[in-house]
Parts: C-alpha cells; sequence; structure tokens
C-alpha cells in the first residue's frame, strides 16, 4: 500500500512538472512572438515582402529598370528610390548613393539566373528572382562606404559580384536637376 | 558469487531511498533543461536587442 501511495505521488510530481514546463515554454513562446509584433507594430522591422512581376526579357529595353532609370533617383515627393539590375556578374549600377537617415527603397531586378544579395552591417537581406522586383525599404542609421555583395550562388563569376552602397551625409546628398544622385568620387 | 549477487540486487532495493531519489531527480532534469532553455532565450534576446535591432529598420 505504501508502494502504491509513492508511485501515485510519482505520478502526480511528473505531470506538475509537465505542466509546469509547457506553462513556461508557452510563456517564452508568446514573448517572442511579443517582440516580433511588438518591433513589426513600432519600428517597422518586418521581413521583405513584395510580389511584383516583371518580364525578365524586356528589363533592359525600357520601364523602370532601363539603363536610364538605374541608380539612385529623389523624386518630386522627396521619397529616395535605389533601382539596382544584379546579373552575371554584377550589379547595375556598382555603386549606390543614399543619404543616412531617412527612409529609401530598394528596387531589384534580375535579367538571368537567381541572384541574392545582403547590405553589410544593415539588416537588408534579399533574394532577387528573374521575374520578380525585389523590394526592400531601410533606414541607413550611419554614413560610409558598405559592401552589397551576391549571395546566391549565380556562376563561376559570383565572388566578382558586389556593389557599394554609399550613405553619404544628409548634407552632401544633393540630387541633380534630374533628382538623380550618384557616388561622390572619393 | 559475483553475478548471483547482482542479479539479487533489484530484490534489495530500499523502497524509500528510492521513493527519496525519485522525488529529487525529476527536480535536477527541470533545472537542468530550465538553464539551457534560459540560456538559449537570454542569447536570442541578447542578439534581437544588441545586434538585429540596432542595424535599423527593414521592411
Amino acid at each position: 500500500m505504501a508502494e502504491l501511495h509513492a508511485g501515485e505521488m510519482h505520478e502526480r510530481y511528473i505531470l506538475k512538472t509537465e505542466l509546469l514546463w509547457a506553462f513556461g515554454v508557452g510563456i517564452l513562446i508568446a514573448a517572442t512572438l511579443s517582440v516580433i509584433v511588438f518591433t513589426a507594430l513600432t519600428m517597422d522591422v518586418n521581413p521583405p515582402s513584395n510580389v511584383e512581376r516583371i518580364d525578365p526579357k524586356t528589363l533592359h529595353l525600357s520601364g523602370e529598370f532601363a539603363e536610364q532609370n538605374l541608380g539612385t533617383t529623389v523624386g518630386a515627393d522627396g521619397s529616395v528610390t535605389a533601382r539596382v539590375i544584379a546579373t552575371q556578374f554584377m550589379f547595375v549600377p556598382r555603386c549606390i548613393a543614399v543619404p543616412r537617415g531617412k527612409r529609401i527603397t530598394l528596387r531589384f531586378a534580375a535579367p538571368d539566373v537567381i541572384h541574392g544579395l545582403l547590405i553589410t552591417g544593415t539588416n537588408v537581406n534579399t533574394m532577387v528572382l528573374p521575374g520578380f522586383v525585389s523590394q526592400v525599404h531601410t533606414e541607413f542609421t550611419r554614413t560610409g562606404d558598405l559592401l552589397m555583395p551576391c549571395h546566391e550562388y549565380c556562376g563561376l563569376g559570383h565572388s566578382e559580384m558586389w556593389a557599394i552602397v554609399q550613405v553619404l551625409p544628409e548634407n552632401e546628398f544633393k540630387p541633380g536637376q534630374d533628382g538623380r544622385v550618384s557616388c561622390a568620387q572619393r | 558469487m559475483q553475478s548471483d549477487q547482482h542479479s539479487d540486487s533489484p530484490d534489495e532495493v530500499d523502497e524509500a531511498a528510492l521513493t527519496q531519489v525519485m522525488r529529487i531527480v525529476p527536480l535536477g532534469a527541470g533545472i537542468l533543461a530550465g538553464s539551457a532553455v534560459a540560456l538559449l532565450v537570454l542569447g536570442y534576446l541578447a542578439i534581437y536587442l544588441l545586434v538585429f535591432l540596432p542595424r535599423g529598420t527593414v521592411g
């Protein structure tokens, strides 16, 4: 009888421990999700998601990603957009000028194969798929030249495929008459 | 003989001592697992708050 009693206590203890553990893990999962939701709502930190189709065969001939439209443009409303083509084995243009402390839009397209990119020291990180426009909104917090390598193996010249993002102070970021900004020569 | 002693030993377990041990063992497992999970969560939070967020907004 004493053995049975001890066994019952043991089983009850295990159940209690498991329930306590499940409760603790539930709290942790809820806290983790809360942090993600909180930063998404208050700091606008989200995974970049943009489903926008574009014909990779005619990408360079006309429209948004034609050669004359590539690089950084300041719109009439002051919005800054940088358009870049990722192709084997380079980014066009090789250098993108952007302002510090201002929300900007980066738009990428690929005419050939799947590429990817990240900008070092920032959270910008996206794939570039032929047929789609990859769009990332971000705000650079410090000035300087940041490396932007291709991080998706795209062929034999993959390791040579990189560009520079030149983050300029506000007073040096001056668009020309056509609203375009090129990298400063240093 | 040695082997006979081993085969007899399960019958000689002190039930009271076994109960006592079985009370402590789950607590130790809980503390070990809890410490491991706590370290994991602290590592996640440290990287999220000290590395990810200072890198700036993205979306």
